[in-house]
């Protein structure tokens, strides 16, 4: 934007999580000139604001480290399927396709293309510039076209069949929508009537084209271009001219099968119990073209044939047979790579980035050093909640959610990299938008520039933080006191499970660790169990269910299903993630609200202010005495960087009926003294009424819980999202960081918690 | 028969009625002691007046809304309004620059009032 400078160098890296030895490789765009310099850091602390302790990382000598040339690079989005070899017909052929077009009218797109341009030989199905089905001929020298009669409808599914019958060169193509009560934008009582079928003379003979074959998209002179929006099923091509009352019964019927087929893509055939996670599609002509997909578009989507008899696609494949493409799908910008890094063996676990400075600025790409699998070198671990980073990742919500301010309570404070995110669509997008089709966005990717994801960001909640910045307040508290510490991420969890944790005394979280796994949430219980101690140092933890995905690494799946407070809502039947076949949303409605795990759970939300706790009669008890051993205040920080308070952002609640374990304690609580910006979230509200804001309603609070589990376990936890903005206050001499600290003091002793009595009063 | 692919949206008068009949309500709670209540406290809680008129200017859709934005990070702050338009960034409605993030939500605020005013 005008007034602000654009970053001058880019980049990002191809994973998130290494271990000494690994090796991981950086990509680099130099938007502006042809050198840069590349420093290993390790990050502290990255909130600038002057009333914090400043930015603070340390650079670590490595041969690596310094000028290199560079160039610009150009992020490459949108997903496709594309099929190495695969037909290439020359003579009589036909093409059919069932299509759920969501954007007809936004230029061309591909549906099942060998086609780079008009001046090469190729092929294709179609959308044209009007938004009509269309079919493309052209020998190199003449181009052939034939558009259907009339543009094709949006989030109507409609069959597609177009033939060209080379000795005559006679070309046809029938459009029929086929609109049930079930799967379309509006229900049967909709009159939709069939273009005329198209017919004209093509005197173009085919020959071999040299272009790829592609499904959602067509090859052009840079690249894939012409992206498809929307969904697509049973692509196919048959090897001669289907007869009009063939192209009839399959306009009747798209599930015919047709003799000589020389490809036939059933996009459920790798639905199996485990999900349909393959980035493979299977041709079932018996030809072997099988294809493959780029840029992750959505598998575990309803297709023509849904009729909300079933909602888990595992039970029904047959009316999941569709995937969803969109045009700026990103799974990896796919950027050269510039160079690599092997972990050092004498680099410490911590968190990393490579600073990149070009032409006045800088860029981090963070990382996280682990140790080696089974070769823990701390008492204490943090464990990265990398699923939420990438959750979050390039989020848009201030600059086109209408009721983004509202949510705020105040107007957004934007920084540059969310003005650049935002100018720049193309480096993909959060969990918390929408695709440029109006769907949802269910798979996050680390391949790709991530600028919230950076140390000195400030979130737009205003002088506040949020995720990876936020959590580099723990970093620099454990640093400014000398703890030894191990950093691991939420993917080693869903990785080794319980393993992982088990060396470690205490296992601290980060500020909002939202996103987890079956397989991260049963490590942490099964850890909890084994003696382990855990410390919640944050808020709204552990609540969608996600899955990371088993065939690419640094990549989520969520699908927001009918609850929770969400950006967006999965479409009727798609609650479930292509990835596991797990049925995603809330883990409250999966029968494991947070309570169970860590003593509280989402409670409210807003973004005004922050508040302090009050001390409850539970922190005076014995069992608590360690807690608050040296705090005199009955108020818990009154003070913090973000939003002046230490509950603030996202608070948690304790709840019996959710699951908050019986011996629990509940040592403070900040009810009363949030603003009505705070709401009780809308997963607790069954019926609307007024008065569900932090002036009105009780639960509307942070509360910091304690309890213990065998073995000598336990769990503390704050509730608050905020409370790490407020460690460093006072020269980190204050009421929230002596908490902490007697907390991870006592939890990375070896000897066993006694045990917290059950309260009988 | 209507061409269900571009369908007039009824829906926007209705908004725009809503709307006629609520600036004016809104337009009488204004005050002095309104907008000084904002100047002391941008953030936070407010008094119920100035609440509902608050809650009606952050609703309001994207293209052309005000946002804030940071121009050099912990020093400068300005106003701006947002695009609407994903890959269109937001355009800096003038050149003034604030020296705090109150001082550019209470300007904001005030702008508002402004444009209430003269609707």
């Amino acid at each position: 934007m005008e007034g602000m400078a654009n970053p001058t160098i880019l980049g990002y890296a191809d994973r998130l999580s290494v271990a000494p030895g690994d090796r991981i490789r950086f990509m680099v765009s130099c938007e502006e000139g042809d050198r840069y310099r590349a420093d290993l850091v390790q990050l502290i602390h990255g909130y600038t604001d002057p009333a914090g302790p400043g930015f603070k990382e340390r650079v670590v000598e490595h041969p690596l480290n310094g000028e290199r040339p560079g160039r610009r690079q150009h992020p490459r989005s949108g997903s496709y399927v594309v099929v190495d070899g695969g037909p290439d017909p020359t003579g009589s052929f036909s093409l059919a396709a069932l299509l759920w077009p969501t954007t007809p009218a936004k230029g061309v797109q591909g549906v099942l293309t060998r086609w780079s341009g008009e001046e090469a030989p190729g092929w294709g199905l179609f959308i044209d510039e009007r938004g009509r089905a269309a079919l493309w001929l052209s020998d190199g020298r003449t181009v052939g076209r034939l558009s259907a009669g009339a543009a094709l409808h949006p989030r109507v599914w409609q069959a597609v069949v177009a033939t060209f019958d080379a000795d005559g060169g006679r070309a046809t193509l029938a459009v029929r929508p086929l609109v049930s009560s079930t799967n379309a934008a509006f229900g049967r009582l909709v009159e939709l009537e069939a273009p005329p079928a198209a017919e004209a003379r093509i005197a173009v003979r085919p020959t071999p084209s040299a272009a790829p074959l592609l499904i959602a998209a067509h090859d052009g002179p840079r690249g894939v271009v012409g992206h498809y929006n929307g969904k697509l099923e049973r692509p196919r091509i048959v090897g001669r001219a289907l007869s009009q009352a063939e192209v009839e019964r399959l306009l009747a019927d798209p599930s015919t099968d047709l003799e000589g087929a020389l490809a036939d893509w059933d996009f459920a055939a790798e639905i199996r119990p485990a999900g349909v996670p393959s980035l493979r599609v299977s041709d079932r002509s018996g030809n072997g073209h099988g294809g493959r997909c780029v840029n992750l578009p959505t598998r575990a989507v309803t297709g023509h044939a849904w009729d909300a008899s079933e909602e888990r696609y595992l039970h029904a494949p047959r009316l999941y047979a569709a995937i969803h493409f969109h045009d700026d799908d990103v799974e990896d910008v796919g950027w050269e790579e510039d160079f690599s890094l092997t972990v050092p063996e004498d680099l410490p676990s911590g968190v990393f980035a490579m600073r990149l400075r070009a032409s006045n600025d800088e860029d981090h790409i963070p990382f996280f050093v682990r140790p080696r699998p089974g070769r823990p070198t701390a008492k204490i671990a943090f464990l990265a909640p990398t699923a939420s980073y990438l959750a979050y990742a390039n989020e848009k919500i201030a600059q086109e959610t209408a009721v983004g301010q509202a949510i705020l309570a105040h107007t957004p404070v934007l920084q540059r990299g969310d003005v650049f995110g935002y100018e720049h669509p193309e480096f993909g997008h959060s969990t918390y938008d929408l695709h440029s089709d109006g769907s949802g966005v269910c798979y996050s990717s680390c391949r790709r520039p991530i600028f919230n994801m950076r140390p000195r960001h400030k979130a737009y909640t205003g002088s506040s933080l949020w995720q990876f910045p936020a959590d580099l307040c723990l970093i620099d508290w454990l640093d400014h006191f000398g703890y030894r510490y191990d950093v691991l991420t939420d993917e080693d969890l869903d990785r080794e499970g319980v393993d992982l944790l088990q060396p470690y005394r205490v296992v601290l979280t980060g500020t909002h660790p939202e996103y987890v796994s079956t397989r991260m949430l049963d490590g942490l219980e099964s850890y909890l169990n084994l003696g382990g101690r855990l410390m919640y140092l944050g808020a709204n933890g552990f609540y969608w269910i996600i899955a990371f995905h088993p065939e690419r690494s640094g990549v989520i799946e969520v699908r927001k299903a009918e609850s929770g407070s969400r950006a967006w809502q999965a479409q009727p039947g798609e609650y479930y993630l292509a990835t596991t076949g797990e049925r995603s949303g809330l883990w409250r409605n999966r029968g494991r609200p947070p309570q169970k795990l860590v003593g509280v759970g989402f409670s409210a939300e807003g973004f005004d202010v922050s508040s302090p706790y009050r001390r409850l009669p539970d922190s005076y008890r014995e069992e608590a005495a360690f807690i608050f051993a040296g705090v005199e205040e009955e108020l818990i920080g009154d003070f913090g960087l973000v939003g002046g308070g230490a509950a603030g952002l996202e608070v948690d609640r304790y709840d019996l009926a959710l699951g908050t374990p019986p011996h629990t304690l509940l040592l403070a609580s900040s009810e009363g003294r949030h603003s009505d910006g705070y709401q009780h979230v809308v997963e607790e509200v069954m019926f609307m009424f007024p008065g569900l804001g932090g002036t009105q309603d009780y639960q509307v609070r942070a509360d910091m819980t304690y309890f213990t589990t065998r073995r000598g376990g336990g769990v503390f936890s704050t509730g608050s999202i905020a409370w790490c903005g407020s460690l460093s206050h006072a020269g980190y001499e204050n009421n929230v960081s002596r908490i902490t600290r007697n907390v991870l003091d006592r939890f990375a002793q070896d000897d066993p918690l006694p045990p917290v009595r059950r309260a009988t009063a | 028969m209507p061409e269900p692919s571009t369908p007039p949206d009824r829906d926007a008068a209705v908004a725009r009625r809503f709307d006629d009949w609520i600036r004016p309500r809104l337009r009488a709670m204004i005050t002095d002691e309104l907008i000084a209540e904002h100047e002391r406290q941008p953030l936070g809680q407010h008094s119920d007046a100035l609440e509902r008129v608050l809650n009606y200017f952050r609703r309001q859709p994207i293209p052309d809304k005000y946002a804030i934005v940071c121009t050099v990070p912990d020093r400068e702050w300005r106003i701006c309004r947002l695009s609407g338009r994903r890959g269109v960034g937001p355009a800096l409605i003038d050149d003034e620059v604030f020296n705090s993030e109150e001082k550019a939500h209470h300007a904001v605020f005030l702008r508002r009032i402004r444009d209430l005013r003269g609707s």
